[in-house]
C-alpha cells in the first residue's frame, strides 16, 4: 500500500512538472522601462529593453501607439523577435502633456499585474519621455542609470521618497495628493529639475529644484539633504544629516497648522574665514529663519493651486471626529499655516 | 462513556497549541486586511482584538462540552440528542470539514493561479495535495499534528518580511480611533471570525490530549498568539496602505510584499506563495482528518477507507470551482456556515449537554 501511493505521489509530480507557463530568461526581451507621452489622440507607448553585450548593455527601443497601457504593450509584441515581459520594470516615465491629462488609468496596468513590483520609480518628463528612454547613459545600462539616479538622490539628496505605491498611497488617500519627480533630458544626462504636483490624477503645478529640500522636509518621516544658506555675505553649504517633522493643529476655524522642523545638521563648506561658535549660531539663526521663510511659501503656494501634497487634509481628519472632507475642500484656501524651524549644527567638519 | 484512544496514539497537552494555532492561520491571512476594513475602517483592529476575546469564551465552552461528555462533539451529540439526532447532526460537521478543506485548498491555486501560474490546473495541483495529505493522516493524529507544528514552525520567518513595509508606512492612518459606531465595529468583528475560524477541531481532538485539563492553558495561549498575530498584521496593513488603496487590494499581504526588496530575489512574492503551501497543508490535513474521524464514528467503516472518500469528494468539489466569484461565493458560504457551527451551535450544545447531564443523574 505504501509502495503504491509513493509511487502514485511520484508519478502525478514528475507529470505536473512540465505543465505551466515557463519563461526562460534568455528568450525573453525584459522591459525596464517604459515611457509614455500623448500624440494627438493616442498615446506612444515606449519600451526600453536592455541589450546584454560583452563589453557593456546596450539600449533597444520598442514603441507603439495605442490607448490604454497593455495595447501598447500587445502591439510592440508583433514588432518584437521575442516576447516582452515587464516582470523587471524599474522605471516609467510619463510624458507632461499625458501628465496633465491624468495617467492613473496607466498606473492601473502596473498595480493590477502581479508581476511588477511596488517599488518601480514613476516620473514624469519634461518633454517627452521617448526622447528620455531613447538615450543611452553609460555601460551598466538605462535602467541602472535611472534607478540610480532615483536611488541615491532618495538617500541622500533633496529628492522625496517616491515610487509607484508612495504615488498610489497618496492618490488614494483622503485628503493629500500625490507628486513624482520632474525629469528633462540635458544633451546626454537627465536631470532631475522638480517635482511634479498632481491634483487628482493631473499634473497641475512644478516645484522647482531649490524648493525640493523643504518639500522633503515638510513630506518625509525623516529626510536628508543640502541647502544653502547665507551669513555676512558669506556662503554656507549645510548637510541635513536627519530631520523630522510634526505637525500640529493650532485652530479649527478656521484651520491653523503649525509645521515643526526639526534639522540635525553639519557644514560642508563655508566661504568665510573661520567658523567659530559665533558663526555657527550665525547660521542656525540665518537657516532657521531661511526654512520658515521658504517652506512657507512653498505651502501657500500648494494652498493658491489647492492641492495639498503634504497631506493636511489627512493630518486634520486625524485630529477631528467625523471629518468632513467636502468642507475641507472648500476649506483648504483658508487655512493658516505656520512653519517653526529648529536647526542643530552639530559639527563643523575636519576644520575650524 | 467510550473506549480511551490509546496512549501511544495521543499527544501532548501543549502541542494543542500548534493544532489550534495552525489551523486558525490559513489562506485568509493573505487577504483578511480589507474585508473588515469594508465596515469599521481603519478602526477594524479593534474589530480583530473583539473577536479574538469572544473565542476564548467558545473554546472554554467547548472544553465543558468535551468534559462533560468524556469524549469529541460526536459523543456530546450522542449524549445530549441520541443516537438518530445526535448521529445527523454529527454528518454535518463532516460536510462542514470537506467544505472548509475545499475553500482553504481551491483559495491556495486561486493564489497560485492569479499571481504565478495562470495556466495551473486545479484538478492535477489538487490531486498531488491530497495525496499527499491521505499519506500524512496514514501515520496517524501524531503525524497530523507535527505537520501542524512544521506549518507553523517553517513559514515562522515570513514576519520578518513585513519590516519592510515600515518605510513607507504612515501611522496616522489609524487616528482618530473609534470613529465607527458600536455596530459597525461588530459587523467588521463578524468578518474576521470567519478568518479565525478553524479552532472547532478542539471539539474533536480533544480525546487525543493526553491530560485535557493540562492542554486548555495552551490553547488560550494559541488563541492569543493568533489574536495578536492577526492584530499587528491589521495594524501595519493599514499602516502602509491608504484607506481607499486597501479597498482595491484583494491579497493585501501579498501586495505589501511587493515592496520588498533583497539583492538576491527580485520578487519575494513568489517565495512567500510557495512558502504557503506549508500554511495550507496542516489545515487541509486537519479538517480531513477530522471529518473521517467522525465518519468511522457514526458509520461502520474504517477510518482510511473514510479519508479515501472524503479526499476524492474534496477533488471533485474543487475542480467544480471555476471563476473567482465561484470562490468567492463558496468561501462567504463556508464562513457562514463555520460562525453558525462556532457561535450558535458550540453554545446551543454546550447548554443540551449540561441539561442532558442533569437529566442522565435523576
Amino acid at each position: 500500500m505504501k509502495l503504491a501511493m509513493s509511487s502514485l505521489l511520484i508519478v502525478s509530480i514528475m507529470m505536473l512538472a512540465g505543465c505551466v507557463e515557463k519563461e526562460v530568461i534568455d528568450d525573453v526581451n525584459i522591459a525596464m522601462g517604459l515611457g509614455y507621452d500623448l500624440e494627438g489622440d493616442e498615446v506612444l507607448g515606449t519600451a526600453m529593453i536592455p541589450v546584454y553585450k560583452a563589453e557593456s548593455i546596450e539600449n533597444f527601443i520598442f514603441s507603439s501607439k495605442g490607448k490604454i497601457s497593455r495595447e501598447l504593450i500587445f502591439r510592440m509584441r508583433h514588432k518584437s523577435g521575442q516576447p516582452i515581459v515587464t516582470g523587471s520594470l524599474e522605471i516609467a516615465f510619463f510624458g507632461d502633456k499625458l501628465a496633465k491629462k491624468g495617467i492613473v488609468a496607466f498606473i492601473d496596468a502596473f498595480q493590477r499585474d502581479p508581476s511588477i513590483g511596488s517599488r518601480v520609480y514613476l516620473a514624469v518628463v519634461d518633454g517627452t519621455a521617448q526622447e528620455v528612454l531613447k538615450g543611452s547613459y553609460g555601460n551598466r545600462g538605462n535602467a541602472d542609470y535611472f534607478s540610480g539616479l532615483f536611488q541615491h538622490n532618495e538617500e541622500q539628496g533633496n529628492l522625496p521618497l517616491t515610487n509607484i505605491h508612495q504615488f498610489l498611497f497618496d492618490y488614494y488617500q483622503q485628503g493629500q495628493d500625490p507628486f513624482l519627480p520632474l525629469l528633462k533630458k540635458r544633451k546626454d544626462l537627465v536631470e532631475i529639475t522638480g517635482l511634479a504636483v498632481f491634483k487628482d490624477q493631473n499634473m497641475v503645478e512644478v516645484v522647482t529644484a531649490d524648493e525640493m529640500f523643504y518639500f522633503k522636509l515638510i513630506n518625509d518621516k525623516f529626510s536628508r539633504g543640502t541647502v544653502r544658506t547665507e551669513i555676512d555675505s558669506d556662503e554656507v553649504i549645510v548637510r541635513n544629516i536627519r530631520s523630522q517633522h510634526k505637525m500640529e493643529l493650532s485652530g479649527r476655524n478656521p484651520w491653523e497648522f503649525t509645521v515643526h522642523i526639526t534639522v540635525n545638521g553639519t557644514i560642508q563648506e563655508y566661504s568665510g574665514k573661520f567658523m567659530g561658535p559665533k558663526e555657527v549660531k550665525k547660521v542656525q539663526k540665518a537657516l532657521e529663519k531661511q526654512i520658515e521663510e521658504e517652506s512657507l511659501k512653498l505651502i501657500t503656494r500648494m494652498q493658491e493651486y489647492k492641492v495639498d501634497p503634504f497631506g493636511f487634509g489627512h493630518f486634520a481628519k486625524t485630529r477631528t471626529r467625523g471629518f468632513d472632507f467636502k468642507k475641507w475642500k472648500s476649506d483648504y484656501p483658508n487655512a493658516k499655516f505656520e512653519v517653526k524651524a529648529n536647526v542643530i549644527i552639530k559639527e563643523v567638519g575636519i576644520v575650524e | 462513556m467510550r473506549e480511551k484512544i490509546e496512549e501511544r496514539f495521543q499527544i501532548s497537552p501543549f502541542l494543542a497549541l500548534y493544532a489550534i494555532v495552525s489551523m486558525q492561520i490559513g489562506i485568509g491571512v493573505l487577504g483578511f486586511q480589507r474585508i473588515i476594513s469594508m465596515e469599521a475602517g481603519y478602526d477594524a483592529w479593534i474589530s480583530v482584538l473583539l473577536s479574538g476575546i469572544s473565542i476564548h469564551a467558545i473554546v472554554w465552552m467547548m472544553y465543558k462540552i468535551c468534559e462533560t461528555a468524556e469524549g469529541d462533539a460526536v459523543t456530546a451529540n450522542l449524549f445530549a440528542y441520541g443516537s438518530m439526532i445526535g448521529k445527523g447532526v454529527s454528518f454535518l460537521f463532516i460536510l462542514y470539514f470537506i467544505i472548509l478543506s475545499v475553500a482553504i485548498l481551491r483559495g491556495y491555486i486561486e493564489v497560485i493561479q492569479v499571481w504565478v501560474f495562470p495556466e495551473l490546473s486545479v484538478w492535477g495541483f489538487a490531486a498531488v495535495f491530497l495525496v499527499l495529505v491521505i499519506y500524512i493522516i496514514y501515520g496517524g493524529f501524531r503525524t497530523v499534528v507535527g505537520i501542524a507544528f512544521f506549518g507553523l514552525v517553517l513559514p515562522a520567518y515570513l514576519l520578518l518580511v513585513f519590516g519592510f513595509a515600515f518605510r513607507y508606512s504612515d501611522f496616522t492612518n489609524l487616528l482618530p480611533i473609534l470613529d465607527h459606531t458600536p455596530i459597525q465595529l461588530l459587523k467588521s468583528s463578524f468578518h474576521m471570525s470567519l478568518t479565525y475560524m478553524g479552532f472547532e477541531v478542539l471539539l474533536f481532538i480533544y480525546p487525543y490530549i493526553k491530560k485535557p485539563e493540562q492542554s486548555k492553558k495552551w490553547v488560550h495561549f494559541g488563541v492569543i498568539i493568533t489574536t495578536v498575530f492577526y492584530t499587528a498584521i491589521a495594524v501595519i496593513t493599514f499602516a502602509y496602505f491608504s484607506e481607499k488603496l486597501l479597498q482595491k487590494s484583494i491579497w493585501a499581504t501579498l501586495d505589501m510584499w511587493k515592496i520588498v526588496n533583497m539583492p538576491f530575489v527580485e520578487r519575494f512574492e513568489y517565495i512567500g506563495i510557495a512558502n504557503w503551501v506549508l500554511i495550507i497543508l496542516p489545515n487541509v490535513c486537519l479538517c480531513i482528518w477530522s471529518a473521517s474521524r467522525i465518519m468511522k464514528q457514526i458509520f461502520p467503516l474504517r477510518q482510511r477507507k473514510a479519508v479515501i472518500i472524503i479526499a476524492i469528494v474534496c477533488l471533485i468539489i474543487v475542480g467544480l470551482l471555476d471563476t473567482r466569484q465561484q470562490v468567492n461565493m463558496f468561501m462567504d458560504l463556508t464562513g457562514k456556515i463555520g460562525f453558525i457551527l462556532n457561535y450558535l451551535y458550540v453554545p446551543f450544545l454546550f447548554v443540551s449537554v449540561l441539561i442532558a447531564r442533569k437529566v442522565k443523574k435523576k
